[in-house]
């Protein structure tokens, strides 16, 4: 695996809008034209992955949606990006009979069926247009990648595929089915846009089984068919020799639920929790004066929209990093900016003292070659001014969100917990301090010591925890959902252990005063994270690496390359380089961050992980609630 | 990685065809569609292709006398695809009105677009399809701005030669007119003028010598003023396209304001002149109003004196 996901996909969008040709490489080639006509999802597979500015490098002229009024366009041909489903189908009928377009290339995102298929055909010839459909193709990317190494299954019916969809009480067996046929069907896709067939590995009895056995199913079949397979060598894959198959890890979200509702300390794990953050956009509303005088006319609010890219080094860079240090970063970046302004302006200076000072003629020379170093420097000074803006912006909205809730102090006892250390402020303190965060935050944090405690607390105290919440303001019904949980995965195994972690808070006041910082973070502790590792990202090793470990040994085993029903004894006994992890019920930024830095600490090992939905913990806590109120 | 399903729909294409034919629903001959197809193109997407193939005729062009027009004229190669001055000039006459008539044909199909009426999306879509024309001019210019910068610089760099050249011709002349001048001036017999000779030459071969030296080290000093002015003016040249196309800019967003404030400067105006007429127009309500009350009061003592 050369190239990263995002780029394979990004790769495989621009090739199907060159009208499934490779893209020539001239730098001036004619101008071809063509409009983009996508449908929802299509647009959250496009949208992370190629700006406005480059479709229309592509000589894209128009983006529409589908389902969208669109107008008659003569003489250009037109290229669709939408799934197979059945009002989507209607609408292309539709089209071809009003003769929108002069000619039709049809990009499917996952496969057609053929009955489908013929229904096109007969739209086509009723409305004599057979010829101007041009080419249809299957294009097999029913995922979205958000980063190099991450990928969600989808953003818009997340509801359907949802943990609360899959782990409800009334569930019914087509429900089930159907959830299980669409994971199969994404994670199906992503395979053939990496070109590798893995070696599957799941826990028994729960969700991840079921997509296992479905999708070692699929895969069987694919490669049987070695004439229409999808995996055989083609002009892409053939660049690059993974020598190994990679390892493709399912887990069920039931396995580690303390850390969707961990309170987090990296960067793009804050703005996900804190902020309104989709598809690598985050919207910032930003109001001027918090409070509201009486009688006073509400200001307008203004909403910012900014894109976190991977073009965006400061974001690359420090997405993973504690918070403070990201603080810190920002300045140093702009104390540099401001000091290659000023460059630039003391050249401005001497320039027009060139008239008149003889002195400066014999610096003439050195000049020119720093005027035009300036001057092709300018767009970058530019770009970077754009950039450490944004994320002042972000930034400065984290940390009050942070000052308001006292986030940082959750973090550290919720840290303690789950590091089972001692705790030097009670439970019910931190509940019933009335200033200290929203009563979610609380309920999150009873959660958590509720799933971490080795035993469950005695009944009156529970009771005092309940009061405690009940006077908090928060709503008691994840905690019924949470019970149940613990009392079923009781008996299934011994809960996760979540390492031994440490959390050491640096001096209060120093560090920061010495910084100078621009973010004023008295009164929020600088709290320096200890590695520990996840349980997600303690399986993802134990597998790789091959180690025996009891919550990993009776982990079944599939090899869709193998011959005849699939052994329960691994044949490989090296360890892997590669590997994907799958969460089945949703995933997060922590976890994702968790197995950045442990493929940071191992040496060339790649990690990628995928989840069937994002949530943040407001989300998920909303749909625990719903399945406790059941 | 796609899967090419193009052979498969047109298989359903040819099943549906033979279920209807079964089923006995007939359709239109495909001679409508024929007739259709002719009147459907449109005069935009003509002139727009048109105005591609003349782009791509003169990269064509350009890119084919490429190497002839860049080749140094250099003294030793006597090859026949060496090219005069002439003719690089009229190549660049002729490019340039090329390019100017490219540019022209694009705005003028860009007014055409603005005239006509027509829906909001077929609009943009046009105005996307002549921006990615203009792209695509700009950078073919950029071809020919390339490869006349190169033949500026030579030109500079010869022409410095040349002075080079004539100083040391300058030089060189006086000593060959002064061997020139010699040797005919001893119409003695052969062994005097083979003396003189053989006296002369070494003192001559020193003086030569030291002149060599002394044109050796000026032209070397010549050579890097040349090189280093050479740096300073691509330099500058290049700055100066950059400040150019700056200034350009600004031109465009200086006409919008320019606009703006005529605008702004008529409407105030014409709110003076309203202003103007209501005050008039409350003056002369007035009068009417202090007329009525006057008259009804003279009325009203009129009546009374009446009435006593």
């Amino acid at each position: 695996m050369a190239a990263s996901v995002r780029e394979k996909q990004a790769v495989a969008l621009k090739r199907m809008l060159n009208f499934n040709t490779p893209p020539l490489k001239n730098t001036t080639t004619e101008p071809v034209w063509k409009v983009l006509i996508y449908d929802r999802f299509g647009q959250d597979i496009i949208s992370p992955l190629l700006s406005v500015k480059e479709l229309r490098d592509m000589g894209i002229t128009l983006h529409l949606l589908l389902h969208s009024d669109r107008d008659p366009i003569p003489d250009v041909p037109t290229v669709y990006f939408i799934m197979p489903t059945e009002e989507n189908i209607d609408r292309i009928c539709q089209d071809l009979r009003n003769q929108l377009y002069e000619s039709y290339y049809l990009n499917f995102i996952s496969a057609i069926s053929r009955s489908k298929l013929e229904d096109i055909a007969s739209a086509a010839l009723a409305a004599n247009a057979v010829s101007q459909v041009t080419k249809v193709f299957d294009q097999y990317l029913n995922f979205i990648t958000l980063e190099d190494d991450m990928f969600i299954l989808c953003h818009q019916n997340k509801e359907v595929i949802s943990y609360h969809a899959i782990n409800r009480a009334d569930i019914q067996d087509t429900d089930m089915e159907s959830i299980m046929d669409s994971i199969v069907d994404s994670l199906f896709c992503f395979f053939v846009t990496l070109g590798a067939v893995p070696i599957i590995r799941c826990p028994r009895g729960n969700a991840a089984e079921m997509v296992a056995v479905k999708l070692d199913k699929k895969l069987r079949e694919n490669l049987r068919d070695a004439r229409n397979s999808l995996f055989t060598g083609d002009s892409l894959s053939a660049g690059q020799f993974s020598f190994q198959r990679p390892l493709f890890v399912l887990a069920d979200r039931n396995v580690d639920l303390a850390t969707p509702l961990h309170h987090t300390w990296t960067y793009q794990a804050l703005i996900h929790d804190v902020l309104d953050f989709h598809l690598n956009r985050v919207t910032l509303e930003e109001g001027l004066g918090a409070e509201l005088q009486t009688g006073a006319r509400p200001k307008k609010k203004s909403r910012k929209m900014y894109d976190l890219t991977g073009a965006d080094k400061f974001w690359q860079k420090h997405k993973g990093s504690p918070f403070p240090e990201v603080a810190e970063s920002v300045q140093e970046e702009l104390d540099s900016y401001r000091a290659q302004e000023d460059e630039v302006k003391r050249l401005k200076s001497i320039m027009g003292l060139e008239g008149e000072d003889e002195g400066a003629i014999s610096m003439l020379s050195d000049n020119t070659a720093k005027l035009t170093s300036a001057v092709s420097s300018l767009p970058e000074l530019l770009e970077k001014k754009r950039l450490i803006d944004l994320h002042t912006n972000v930034a400065t909205a984290v940390l009050d969100h942070i000052k308001s809730r006292k986030l940082d102090v959750y973090f550290e006892f919720e840290e303690k917990l789950m590091g089972k250390s001692t705790l030097d402020k009670s439970l019910l303190d931190v509940i019933s301090d009335p200033d200290a965060g929203m009563p979610e935050d609380k309920m999150r944090l009873f959660l958590i010591f509720y799933i971490t405690a080795q035993q469950p607390p005695s009944e009156l105290d529970f009771e005092q925890y309940k009061k405690a919440l009940l006077d908090a303001g928060c709503d008691l019904s994840p905690l019924n959902y949470i019970r149940q949980w613990k009392a079923f995965t009781k008996i299934a195994s011994t809960p996760a252990n979540y390492g031994g972690s440490g959390v050491k808070p640096m001096g209060l006041f120093s560090r920061v005063m010495n910084t100078g910082s621009q973010f004023v973070m008295e009164g929020v502790k600088n709290l320096v994270l200890k590695q520990h590792n996840l349980p997600v990202t303690r399986i993802l090793d134990n597998l790789m690496e091959m180690k025996s470990h009891p919550e990993t040994d009776d982990y079944r085993y599939f090899d869709p390359k193998m011959r005849g029903s699939e052994s329960s004894i691994p044949r490989n006994k090296n360890p892997f380089q590669e590997a994907i992890v799958f969460v089945v019920g949703g995933g997060n930024y922590i976890e994702y961050q968790n197995l950045v830095d442990y493929t940071k600490s191992k040496q060339g090992k790649k990690v990628i992980y995928g989840c069937s939905e994002l949530f943040n913990a407001a989300q998920f806590i909303k749909q625990l609630s719903q399945l406790g109120q059941k | 990685m796609a899967a090419d399903i193009t052979l498969l729909f047109k298989a359903s294409v040819k099943t549906v065809k033979t279920r209807n034919k079964a089923i006995g629903i007939g359709f239109d001959s495909t001679k409508e569609d024929i007739l259709k197809r002719g009147r459907k193109k449109s005069g935009f997407s003509q002139k727009a292709k048109e105005v591609i193939t003349n782009i791509t005729k003169l990269k064509d062009f350009l890119l084919l006398h490429r190497k002839d027009y860049v080749s140094a004229g250099s003294l030793i190669s006597s090859e026949l695809s060496r090219m005069t001055d002439n003719e690089r000039d009229q190549i660049d006459q002729d490019a340039q009105i090329f390019m100017r008539t490219c540019a022209e044909a694009i705005k003028q199909l860009r007014n055409e677009v603005e005239k006509q009426v027509m829906s909001a999306q077929v609009k943009e879509h046009r105005g996307a399809v002549l921006d990615l024309i203009e792209v695509y001019l700009k950078g073919v210019c950029k071809l020919y701005s390339e490869q006349r910068a190169i033949r500026v610089k030579r030109m500079v760099d010869k022409k410095r030669l040349c002075l080079l050249v004539k100083t040391c011709h300058f030089i060189c002349f006086p000593c060959a007119e002064k061997n020139v001048s010699e040797v005919p001036v001893q119409p003695v017999s052969l062994w005097e003028e083979g003396r003189e000779e053989d006296e002369l030459s070494p003192e001559e071969i020193q003086m030569f010598e030291q002149e060599n030296q002394r044109l050796i080290s000026e032209m070397n000093s010549l050579v890097d003023e040349v090189r280093q002015i050479e740096g300073k003016v691509v330099e500058i040249s290049r700055l100066q396209e950059i400040f150019s196309e700056k200034v350009l800019q600004q031109e465009t967003e200086i006409d919008s304001i320019h606009q703006l404030v005529v605008g702004a400067t008529e409407n105030v105006k014409e709110g003076n002149e309203d202003i103007r007429e209501a005050i008039k127009n409350n003056a002369g309500f007035r009068v009417w109003i202090l007329f009525f009350l006057v008259m009804c009061s003279f009325s009203l003592l009129f009546l009374d004196w009446y009435d006593s």
